[in-house]
């Protein structure tokens, strides 16, 4: 009889199967793995600490690089905390430009998920699809902001600039175009059988256990529960529009990616629903000087609900013209660290990347 | 759960505690540090099941670590879940030590990993604590405030000075 040995095996961050930079070194016995440990830190930048250097404007540009994928609510729950901290209001109109501008970089960001996603499962097809609409989502951003990625659109008080003319008109354009293929993207991808043979049952994680690990978002979704931060603490626009929050029951891979499809299809009604009520007006409450802007000595944990679940800050002011610390709360954080640890013990080598690109880990957010 | 109810029993139940409650519903609890986990299990029977984040700031000049516990609610009641509970503790920055909150929270391991790394503090009873993004060993801790990063870069990388200092 062969003795049956452990093999240490390094998984990323040079992998087909890894999306970022990330790694994780595995212990399989056989094709089953019996300890994962997740190794974060290739994208350490230190934001948090530069951050105490700056003042609260200057942050911004920082801010927007913690999370590449989708910057605009990194954005927002930074100028959120900045707003509450010095007590400012945002117009009425600067709040529907805020949330219809997340909404649509929210659709960008499932998009790119989905890339990923299929990308990995071998769909080449639906993936490109899938890039090229997050791309002419990326075009609506350059007109509105100057910059294809990175927006730095979001500042305390409001927003940087109003729509240009015409600018509602391609917004519900493109929308129309990108869901003019839905149809398409269900047959080629969510319909087929292949997708529901390799991620049904995969990765599957109950309600109790994803309470207990602190899972929010997609992950915590697709258990059952309908917990939406844009539902519970409405923010910006989020009360004055009707939603649906897409629940499944399963808790695995195939449920979680169903609900990146649902949460597309929903925002994409929301922003039709703003863009018909927006009211007139200012976009942006004038704030003091930046160079000479103090904001009393206090602290505040602000959260939203980014496109991977919630978004948190913790800031801390002492009085000065800067920040004295800031700390996010991101979700991959703990989807990408506690909770991937968790799933992988017992898995196969071969769902490694199914499991971890399901959970929606995206590598620069736990870093920071 | 009203925030008065809450703040009237742990009131009662714990001594040395200063409880504050700003106007959008926000609780504020500092307490000292022997007194955590027993506050965070008796907030998590109550609801507040859900730690979102744990911090810690360092207040050189008073010579202390703050570690600060955000908790929220998994619960869908419309009062309850916009209530966070903010739990803070002192300790000494010279010898900081601190009980982890592990045997109540199962995901605190890695902030307090995080918090071990970039502020040296201990945590007792997490036996993981080693390094998570860093590669080099540090003299200081890197987020402690006394760690001046351009200072580190000018000692690590030789004297390239940054442009505002050359014009000198």
């Amino acid at each position: 009889m062969i003795e049956e040995r452990e093999l240490e095996l390094f998984y990323g961050p040079q992998h087909l199967g890894m999306v970022g930079n990330f790694s994780i070194t595995l212990k399989v016995e056989g094709d089953t793995i019996v300890e994962a440990i997740a190794n974060p830190g290739y994208l350490h930048r230190g934001f948090e600490k530069l951050m105490e250097y700056r003042n609260w404007i200057q942050n911004f540009p920082l801010v927007c690089r913690i999370n590449v994928i989708e910057p605009d609510s990194m954005e927002m729950v930074y100028a959120m905390a900045v707003e509450k901290l010095a007590g400012i209001e945002v117009p009425e109109r600067g709040n529907y430009i805020r949330t219809i501008f997340l909404e649509l970089s929210r659709i960008a960001s499932h998009l790119f998920g989905a890339w990923a996603y299929v990308n990995m499962l071998g769909f080449d097809t639906a993936a490109q699809w899938a890039m090229y609409h997050r791309d002419l989502i990326l075009d609506l951003f350059e007109e509105l902001t100057g910059g294809r990625v990175y927006h730095i659109y979001i500042q305390p008080g409001g927003v940087r600039r109003d729509f240009p003319k015409g600018f509602k008109d391609k917004i519900v354009k493109t929308l129309h175009s990108i869901g003019g293929c839905i149809p398409d993207y269900d047959a080629t991808f969510f319909n087929n059988s292949l997708f529901y043979k390799r991620a049904n049952g995969i990765g599957k994680i109950n309600l109790e256990t994803a309470k207990k690990l602190g899972a929010v978002g997609q992950v915590l979704r697709a258990t059952g529960m309908e917990y939406d931060i844009r539902k519970i603490e409405p923010y910006a626009a989020y009360d004055k529009v009707d939603f649906n929050v897409p629940t499944r029951k399963k808790g695995d891979a195939y449920s979680r990616i169903w609900i990146v499809r649902d949460e597309m299809i929903e925002s994409v009604h929301m922003i039709f629903k703003l863009l018909e009520q927006m009211p007139k007006g200012d976009v942006w409450n004038r704030t003091p000087n930046p160079f000479k802007w103090q904001i009393p000595e206090r602290d505040v944990y602000v959260r939203v609900e980014s496109s991977r679940g919630e978004l948190g800050v913790y800031l801390v002011s002492n009085g000065e013209n800067k920040p004295y610390r800031v700390h996010f709360r991101t979700p991959s954080y703990t989807h990408g660290l506690v909770i991937l640890e968790k799933l992988l013990k017992g898995a196969n080598i071969s769902d490694v990347g199914n499991i971890m690109i399901s959970l929606y880990v995206i590598a620069p957010e736990i870093d920071r | 759960m009203s925030t008065n109810k809450l703040q009237e029993e742990i009131g009662s139940l714990f001594k040395d505690i200063t409880f504050k409650v700003s106007k959008n519903n926000k609780i504020f609890i500092i307490a000292q540090k022997e007194q955590i986990l027993d506050i965070l299990s008796f907030i998590k029977d109550k609801g507040f099941d859900h730690l979102a984040l744990i911090s810690c700031v360092d207040w050189i000049k008073k010579n202390q670590f703050e570690i600060v516990y955000i908790l929220t609610s998994y619960l869908l009641e419309d009062e309850k879940s916009r209530i966070h509970v903010i739990l803070k503790t002192r300790i000494s920055r010279e010898k900081p030590e601190i009980m982890s909150a592990l045997p109540v929270f199962e995901n605190a391991e890695f902030y307090e990993r995080e918090i071990h790394e970039l502020f040296g503090v201990n945590f007792d009873g997490n036996n993981r604590l080693i390094p998570l993004f860093l590669e080099r060993e540090y003299k200081i801790a890197p987020f402690r405030k006394d760690f001046d990063t351009r200072e580190y870069v000018k000692n690590l990388y030789g004297s390239i000075l940054p442009v505002e200092d050359k014009n000198k």
